[in-house]
């Protein structure tokens, strides 16, 4: 079975109301859509934990989810909303950029400062563009898919994604020549 | 594909979770279980203090005729559950001595 259809068969199974089916999907899609949490917030700790405010969110709405739609972007678009709120709530913004440079992980190999670089970058660029690029750069999503996750149009994306690449390679000492 | 995107996606594939987290699936499921536990115990709870409610209500006016009908029906119950232990104690080995086993 494909993946795709696996998905499909999982969502129908939970529908009926499976947990085991559900506890599939979670484990299938976990790493998805905690990636592009991490990215997104740039606070490990709190993306864990709208990561799991996702699946949680996710089993209550399941039956929401058409046949055919894509199971990561759902997640992923629920997610984005979930971090949204978060981040509008009263202290969050603050405790974000303090807790950006507690909780990532400590520097290794001759990647580190790459890394650095790249997360400092990262952080500086706006809430819906580090979405697009976390999404498209990061995780193999489609501009479409993309912009279905996030509910941004599809030329906001394509733009969101093709102007944080620029500073991203700009802030890493490369040229953008993948436009 | 270009080399920048590689670049750009070898980086930030080196602070990927695993692609298997069984701790984080537990986590989420233990709270999808809790949650449903929680809405199970609401919806019971709802139910027992509507049902009390309404038996509260209409106690006093059934109160007569269910004293009248358990007069009758005492009897009864009693002649079943005796019937009822009777066959629970004759095992096989009492029905086969008794030569009523078919």
């Amino acid at each position: 079975m494909s993946p795709k259809g696996l998905d499909a068969a999982l969502v129908e199974a939970a529908q009926a109301g499976s947990t085991s089916a559900f506890a599939r999907l979670v484990e299938r899609h976990q790493q998805p859509v905690r990636a592009f949490l991490r990215r997104a917030c740039g606070d490990w700790a709190l993306a864990d934990d709208l990561a799991q405010e996702t699946f949680l969110a996710a089993w209550s709405r399941i039956g929401a989810l058409k046949s055919g739609d894509s199971v990561r972007a759902w997640l992923c678009g629920i997610g984005y909303r979930k971090h949204l709120t978060a981040i509008r709530s009263a202290g969050r913004e603050r405790a974000r950029a303090q807790a950006w440079e507690a909780e990532k992980p400590p520097p290794s190999g001759a990647m580190s400062d790459e890394r650095l670089t790249l997360e400092a970058a990262m952080s500086e660029l706006p809430l819906d563009q580090r979405a697009c690029v976390a999404l498209c750069l990061a995780a193999d999503f489609s501009h479409a898919e993309a912009a279905e996750a996030l509910g941004l149009p599809l030329g906001t994306v394509k733009s969101h994604v093709t102007r944080g690449r620029a500073r991203l390679l700009q802030a890493l000492g490369g040229s953008d020549d993948g436009c | 594909m270009t080399d920048a995107e590689d670049r750009l996606r070898a980086l930030f594939a080196e602070d990927a979770p695993p692609a298997r987290d069984p701790a984080f699936s537990t986590a989420v499921m233990e709270r999808i279980a809790r949650r449903r536990f929680l809405g199970e115990v609401a919806l019971l709870s709802s139910f027992t203090l509507a049902g009390g409610s309404v038996l509260w209500a209409v106690g006093p006016s059934l109160a007569p005729t269910l004293a009248e009908l358990s007069l009758g029906v005492t009897p009864l119950v009693g002649c079943l559950m005796l019937a009822l232990t009777a066959l629970a104690m004759l095992d096989r080995r009492i029905v086969k001595a008794l030569g009523l086993e078919s």
